[in-house]
């Protein structure tokens, strides 16, 4: 066990070391960040001391080890815009993203779960049908289109928080995070609703709740206790990569609902080629997801030797 | 040039292609130019009648995140829009580009204008009680002007004697500034300039109190103090928001009347839709409008007079490399120009929110704008046609046309493309690049052909479109074959262009002043063609007029936060 864990862990590092070499490669396509300043030329003086300020003046491979370094320590320099600590930027909006992601996540199960569930022990009734339609609808419909249509429609009615809105109108952080949260929800809700449908139906098939019916048990045990905790599982593996991602930024629902976390950072960098906040936040985005994904697999191994033997 | 941050990527988005292709196939026989009215273009709107002001309110709007506030690198309209209201710099300039006073009571330049001499009000302080003295004012540019600063925004003190030595780390004070007397500041130029007193409404020539520190004070970034009519509540809350609240030490000018600005940071890339919304939602009081949506916005919001629409002092145009073939000949440049029918496309892609141009100087100065004088901006391909034979511009020649992606500018430019193809049979090589590529490109001592360009001006003066776009001085390049520095990037000179804006720069008499620029406009675009003027800018504004009075469209395109008061 010990040793598939440092496997695991060794490979998690060796992909974060990959992803942060390519993402430093990849900002620097975007060419000189100083050259100009709007339609203006910025005289080569100036051009040369911001390049010297920001050390784009060494050779990259050196570049590269300089930031490696930087990084571990938690420094990822500053910004190319402001002149902000690119750390400090994102302490900001990791709390928001977790919030988001987790309060989604709860949507998701929650829909998803219970959708599933009576698609399954209603098979082929009309509740079936309607889970199984609504589910196929929503996983086909762009989030931005879901987002868009929140926004102009639901936003700033009851509970919900206008977008945009003065910001000092002050919202709790329920409150901002509920529509957001709802609509990186459905998608997922829907993927879990089918899985679960299909899970639970495998399940009811098998030997052990005919034992716990003819037990005598209540169909309300037999499906809560006996058949859902057992069917829970691949929603689980869903879940954990699933939150992964999340973590990592949803740069659409972020920026249409004005959300300030990873991916609304993510978006304006982008906009304006800060590579610095670029190149942190994908490291961010990274690092959440293979460790999530680590942790799920290794809690994987821990419920199922097959894995931990293979 | 001010940069424009949320560049109207929205232009793009719903212009119909099929607009595009009838609009361009239009036969328009309209001249636009001799009248001065153009047939296109929503008509601008008047102001309101002025209301008495009272203290109170809060006004509220969105501006995308700026790159800086703090004076020695404030640059786009939305960091201007704040740091104006935080300081006031030694004059003010009115919305339609006339100067009063601010800081300075009066202001005069000796005879051939190369030293000025500015008198400061008495007891003028910042918010934090420091005095408002020439020292401040001093401290303000060197600050802006230091290398280690490494400010966007440094070239607004180029004329001032010892800017170079500042800029290459040699010196550590602005030899040209003269700060002995607390209540005078003296200012030696490097060259004349009749019109110096412009320059200092500039962000980067603000006075700034000790506290600033260095350029890279973090502190003083976020929390500027200023001597303006308000002040910042609070640090810059950086991607949410800037509180200002009214200066009741202010006095400089009247004081403001709101009691406080909100501004909230609107997404990078979606601002002006996020504005837009805002408007609708009544979370903002001022708004900038999505381009596929002015219609529809004009159409709610004229008759209740929230409309504000206003000619500005901008322009959108080709850059011609005029040095290398097929287009170093003034016929080959002005066959383009008649080629392209420029009403056709401000009806088509623009929607009349664009004014086809008839000169290289806007409208807005009044006193300078030459209707028609660039007698090439009319559309007439029979004549397009002949000159393009006596410049050698035969059906079959290579035109390389390039735009920069994400600004909005695909469609326009690709009518403009066909247009040439149609009208001029010429092989037209369009590509979009991103800017950064398209700036290097048209640097290069080979480069050819036409480039989008825009200029939107840093002070209210003919001259700041003319010296800075076709002076020979602003190519910056020592030699024909060194990369272009300068703003001048088609590298068009004229030593008797040159001669009448050095002329204009050291007459005092600004009738006289705005002549040599019409005379010296008349050569370069009338004349040589040295650019390809395309549209006039036009600006359109939503502003809550039924809670607030006096709210206006200022020089920089902000709401005119110091007069608006809650009715």
């Amino acid at each position: 066990m010990g040793r598939f864990i440092l496997r695991r862990v060794v490979q998690a590092v060796l992909v974060i070391l990959a992803a942060t070499l390519l993402i430093f490669l990849a900002t620097f396509a975007i060419g000189d960040p100083f050259a100009s300043s709007g339609e203006k030329a910025v005289p080569p003086d100036i051009a040369a001391a911001n390049r010297a300020k920001f050390g784009l003046d060494k050779p990259l491979p050196l570049q590269y080890v300089i930031y490696l370094g930087n990084m571990v320590r938690g420094d990822f320099g500053i910004d190319f815009e402001q002149h902000r600590p690119v750390a400090q930027m994102l302490e900001a909006a990791i709390p928001n993203t977790v919030r988001l992601a987790l309060v989604a996540i709860v949507i998701d199960i929650l829909i998803g779960v219970v959708a599933g569930v009576i698609a399954a022990v209603k098979r082929y009734s009309f509740w079936d049908v309607l889970v199984t339609v609504i589910a196929t609808l929503a996983i086909g419909i762009p989030v931005f289109v879901i987002g868009v249509v929140l926004v102009a429609n639901v936003a700033g009615w009851g509970p919900f928080p206008s977008v945009p809105r003065s910001f000092t109108v002050q919202v709790p952080w329920y409150q901002e995070v509920l529509l957001p949260a709802f609509t990186l929800a459905i998608i997922d809700a829907a993927f879990i609703a089918r899985l679960m449908r299909g899970s639970m139906l495998e399940v009811l098939r098998a030997d052990y709740i005919r034992t716990a019916r003819a037990k005598g048990l209540s169909e309300r045990t037999v499906i809560g206790k006996h058949a859902m905790r057992n069917s829970l599982i691949p929603v689980v593996t869903y879940v954990g990569v699933s939150l992964g991602v999340l973590f990592g930024g949803a740069i659409i629902t972020e920026t249409i609902f004005q959300y300030n976390g990873v991916g609304y950072l993510l978006s304006t960098a982008i906009v304006k080629s800060n590579a610095p906040v670029i190149i942190a936040v994908v490291i961010f985005s990274v690092v959440a997801y293979v460790v999530l994904s680590t942790i799920v697999d290794i809690l994987y191994a821990f419920l199922d030797p097959r894995i931990r033997l293979n | 040039m001010r940069r424009s941050r949320a560049a109207a990527s929205a232009i793009a988005l719903t212009a119909v292609a099929a607009m595009v292709l009838t609009g361009c196939s239009q036969k328009s026989n309209q001249s636009t130019g001799g009248s001065g009215q153009t047939a296109v273009g929503f008509p601008e709107t008047q102001d309101l009648p002025p209301v008495a002001g009272k203290p109170g309110g809060t006004f509220r709007l969105g501006i995308t995140e700026p790159t800086a506030i703090d004076p020695y690198n404030a640059q786009e309209s939305e960091g201007i829009l704040v740091n104006k209201a935080l300081f006031t710099g030694l004059v003010n300039v009115k919305p339609n580009g006339d100067v009063y006073d601010g800081v300075a009571s009066k202001w005069e330049p000796n005879a051939d204008c190369t030293a000025w001499t500015f008198t400061l009000k008495p007891n003028q302080v910042f918010s934090n009680g420091e005095p408002v003295d020439s020292a401040a004012f001093k401290r303000g540019w060197e600050r802006t002007s230091a290398k280690a600063s490494a400010s966007d925004v440094a070239y607004h003190l180029d004329e001032v004697q010892g800017f170079a030595q500042m800029q290459d780390g040699s010196a550590s004070t602005l030899s040209g500034v003269d700060a002995t007397d607390p209540n005078v500041l003296k200012v030696g130029l490097s060259k004349a300039d009749c019109e110096f007193e412009l320059r200092t409404a500039a962000p980067p020539l603000a006075p700034v109190p000790t506290v600033a520190g260095a350029a890279d004070n973090k502190t003083y970034n976020d929390m500027p103090i200023g001597n303006g009519p308000f002040k910042m509540d609070g640090p810059w809350q950086h991607d949410k928001g800037i509180k200002l609240v009214r200066n009741d030490s202010y006095s400089a000018g009247p004081k403001a009347n709101l009691d406080a600005v909100e501004i909230t940071i609107t997404p990078a890339d979606t601002g002006i839709q996020a504005e837009y919304d805002g408007f609708n939602n009544g979370q903002f009081d001022w708004a900038r409008i999505p381009t596929p949506l002015l219609t529809q916005a004009r159409a709610a919001n004229e008759s209740k007079n929230q409309w504000i629409s206003k000619k500005t002092a901008g322009i959108n145009y080709l850059l011609v490399s005029v040095t290398t073939k097929p287009l170093n000949t003034a016929d080959a440049r002005k066959a383009v120009s008649e080629a392209i029918d420029r009403n056709a496309i401000a009806q088509g892609v623009f929607q009349g929110s664009q004014v086809p141009a008839d000169a290289f100087i806007p409208a807005s100065f009044t006193n300078a704008y030459q209707p028609g004088v660039c007698t090439a901006c009319k559309y007439d391909p029979e004549d397009a046609k002949k000159l393009a034979a006596s410049a050698g511009l035969t059906p079959g020649t290579e035109v390389n046309f390039q735009f920069n992606t994400g600004g909005g500018h695909e469609e326009w430019t690709a009518a403009v493309k066909q247009q040439l193809e149609t009208n001029l049979g010429l092989k037209v090589n369009y590509s979009g690049v991103p800017f950064k590529d398209l700036l290097v490109n048209e640097q290069q001592p080979n480069a050819t052909g036409l480039f989008r360009a825009g200029w939107t001006a840093d002070y209210p003066t003919p001259g700041n479109f003319l010296q800075p776009l076709l002076s020979t001085q602003a190519i910056g390049a020592a030699t024909p074959n060194d990369v272009a520095n300068g703003d001048n990037r088609g590298r068009y000179s004229n030593p008797q262009f040159d001669q009448l804006l050095a002329q204009a720069a050291g007459t005092q008499d600004e009738a006289k002043r705005n002549d040599l620029y019409k005379q010296a406009e008349k050569i370069a675009i009338g004349d040589d063609m040295a650019l390809i003027p395309l549209f006039a800018r036009q600006q359109f504004r939503l502003a809550n007029t039924a809670k607030f009075g006096n709210v206006n469209m200022d020089f920089w395109e902000n709401p005119t936060l110091s007069e608006i008061t809650i009715k």
